[in-house]
């Protein structure tokens, strides 16, 4: 009788095996990753207000046009220095030109640039981080070394040294913050890889015959992806701060554009800092929320992420 | 030890090397023709092509990139920086005058930001989870998302344009050499950048004191019944302490930035200030020499890290 029971709930469990086997075959079974996280963070009020920040503020950047009738760079020296109203909502600058407006659209400017250079450091340091991590050898050595030399220096002094030399614009910004940036990436992903290759089921496809890239890319990669999107929020942070420093003195973003940095620009006068607080002061409230939700976001997945911060 | 400490200063030595060919690489490349530092723009367009290319070798212009490499390098191991393109001052001379003040921005700020954050760090892990824990790890927050020119800007407007406790700017006012003066000087720029580097400070401080209260033998002290704050302050706080101190190493990058952008803001008359001003004027060799300074202060601090980690805890091991 005993015997019986014992063979029935075997008989059950492996009918339940072989249900969850052949969905998974079929490829009905899905999985939860992405969703974890994400239920995790909505459990952070921090994580929720720089997530809702974070959207407002590039929903506002983006849809700038709806927003505002005023462009970024319309003059109007009938209307120069006006306080804060209803019709200007942050006032009017020197030239007469909306600063509600400017914020918006210098708001598109300086998140490209920051979210731009983290996800292009972040392209470069981590395809090159994977494969060094995983396959070592002279590449590897070469990269790290160079990684060692470009963090060796003081972030900022590195960037303004290759302003001087390739001479300031946009696109040279984005490309010097992509070069001085990726070494961080690339070190974290590399280290990473150091460990999970040395798991078992690496091994394991290692001996299957995989090919290095299928194994390196699809298989061991994904393991260190919370660590990466932490890194990428922590370089945007930078990168937007350090916009902000540079067009602030005058080296960033030039002039003709309207960036977060250049707009308070202007504070570099101290007639400007003392009396017209409106032209200066929300522009770097709005970059201190803006880098401050991305924190927020940084450390949300940060502690989502980290298996050993579940429980 | 000795080989450990011999192999990472021939390291530290090799890339201070390589880092000087890239900076001469960089002033080879950039525009700045040395001849017109010995003749004026309208006697070079005059002046007859066989006796400027004479002019060149005398001067070893002509030398191949290597060469030219070697004696430049020989005149920066000897003091000769070269000079500034746009003052003709030796590099030499300004960075002397400019260090000064620097340094003790940059001490200030450091004493201020370990002092305050390694306290704020033990107050948040002793209270973890708590009110007071969460408070401060959100401000540490703010503090570090806040661009540092932008809170030297609210700083310098509140205190010292709205109620005049502090100077607007600069560092000594003429004919005033008291301490009292240069600590009034002193005081909003080193506090501005210690602020900004306090949060992370605190953060690391807040992490190591968690680790170490944790230990067996913090669990022994208290068995024993000791009082709270003994097993805290000395068995916990002391233990912990060490690899915050460490830190200070690693600050050092960030440090160097921060004061960057801080002396501007500040009209603080250090090599900060210089390097933006050089940036500006695409004063070449000073913006590569000044580069180069920095990048050997880091390279020689992590040196020095590491050596006094390595003698501190004898954990780690030498190889």
């Amino acid at each position: 009788m005993m015997r019986l029971m014992l063979r029935g709930s075997q008989n059950r469990l492996m009918r339940k095996m072989d249900r969850i086997r052949t969905a998974e075959e079929a490829g009905t079974i899905k999985t939860h990753s992405g969703g974890r996280v994400l239920r995790s963070m909505l459990h952070n009020p921090l994580s929720i207000f720089g997530l809702i920040a974070f959207f407002v503020i590039v929903a506002t950047a983006i849809a700038a046009p709806l927003i505002t009738r005023y462009g970024p760079m319309q003059i109007n020296l009938s209307g120069v220095l006006k306080p804060p109203s209803l019709q200007h909502l942050f006032g009017t600058d020197k030239l007469g030109r909306d600063i509600f407006s400017r914020v918006l659209y210098g708001g598109r400017i300086s998140i490209l640039i920051g979210l731009g250079s983290a996800l292009g450091a972040a392209v470069i340091g981590v395809a090159l981080g994977a494969y060094g991590g995983y396959k070592g050898g002279w590449i590897d050595t070469i990269f790290l070394h160079l990684s060692e030399m470009f963090m060796s220096f003081p972030q900022i002094i590195l960037v303004l040294l290759l302003v001087t030399i390739v001479g300031q614009s946009t696109n040279n910004l984005i490309i010097i913050f992509i070069t001085t940036g990726w070494g961080s990436t690339y070190r974290m992903t590399r280290a990473r890889m150091l460990s999970v290759r040395e798991e078992e089921y690496a091994v394991a496809l290692k001996s299957f015959g995989l090919n290095d890239f299928l194994i390196c890319y699809k298989h061991l990669l994904p393991n260190a992806l919370g660590p990466i999107m932490v890194n990428i929020t922590l370089n945007t942070a930078m990168f937007i701060l350090q916009e902000a420093a540079l067009s602030f003195l005058g080296l960033g973003v030039p002039l003709q554009f309207a960036s977060w940095g250049n707009i308070l620009n202007v504070a570099n006068d101290l007639t400007v800092l003392q009396n017209y607080w409106w032209i200066w002061l929300p522009v770097g409230v709005v970059i201190s929320l803006f880098v401050l939700s991305v924190n927020f976001i940084g450390d949300g997945l940060h502690d989502s992420s980290d298996p050993s911060q579940q429980g | 030890m000795v080989a450990y400490s011999i192999r990472r200063l021939l390291t530290l030595l090799l890339m201070t090397l390589v880092m000087t060919f890239l900076v001469y690489l960089g002033l080879y490349l950039t525009p700045g023709d040395p001849i017109t530092y010995y003749i004026g723009p309208e006697a070079l367009a005059r002046m007859d092509p066989s006796r400027l290319l004479d002019l060149r070798k005398a001067l070893g212009l002509t030398d191949p990139f290597i060469v030219r490499y070697l004696k430049w390098l020989g005149g920066v191991v000897t003091g000769n920086f070269g000079y500034s393109l746009t003052s003709g001052v030796s590099i030499g001379t300004i960075l002397a005058a400019r260090l000064p003040a620097t340094l003790q921005l940059s001490f200030a700020a450091l004493l201020i930001s370990t002092i305050i954050g390694t306290a704020f760090g033990l107050a948040s892990a002793l209270r973890k989870g708590q009110l007071t824990d969460n408070v401060l790890t959100v401000a540490g927050m703010i503090g570090v998302s806040v661009p540092q020119f932008f809170f030297g800007l609210v700083t310098l407007l509140l205190f010292a344009i709205n109620l005049q406790w502090f100077p607007i700017g600069g560092r000594l006012r003429p004919g005033h050499i008291a301490l009292i003066d240069q600590l009034r000087h002193l005081i909003l720029p080193a506090l501005v950048l210690g602020i900004a580097m306090t949060a992370g400070v605190m953060r690391y401080a807040r992490a190591s004191m968690l680790d170490t209260i944790g230990k067996d033998y913090v669990k022994t002290a208290r068995s024993k019944g000791l009082p709270e704050w003994r097993v805290n302050l000395i068995h916990g706080f002391r233990v912990a302490l060490a690899p915050v101190i460490v830190l200070i190493g690693f600050r050092l990058p960030m440090l160097i930035g921060g004061a960057v952008v801080i002396e501007a803001v500040f009209q603080w008359p250090g090599v900060g200030s210089q390097f933006i001003e050089a940036v500006r004027g695409h004063d070449y060799p000073l913006v590569m020499m000044i580069a180069l300074v920095s990048v050997v202060v880091v390279l020689a601090s992590s040196y020095l890290v590491d050596l006094l980690t390595a003698v501190m805890d004898p954990r780690i091991k030498l190889s």
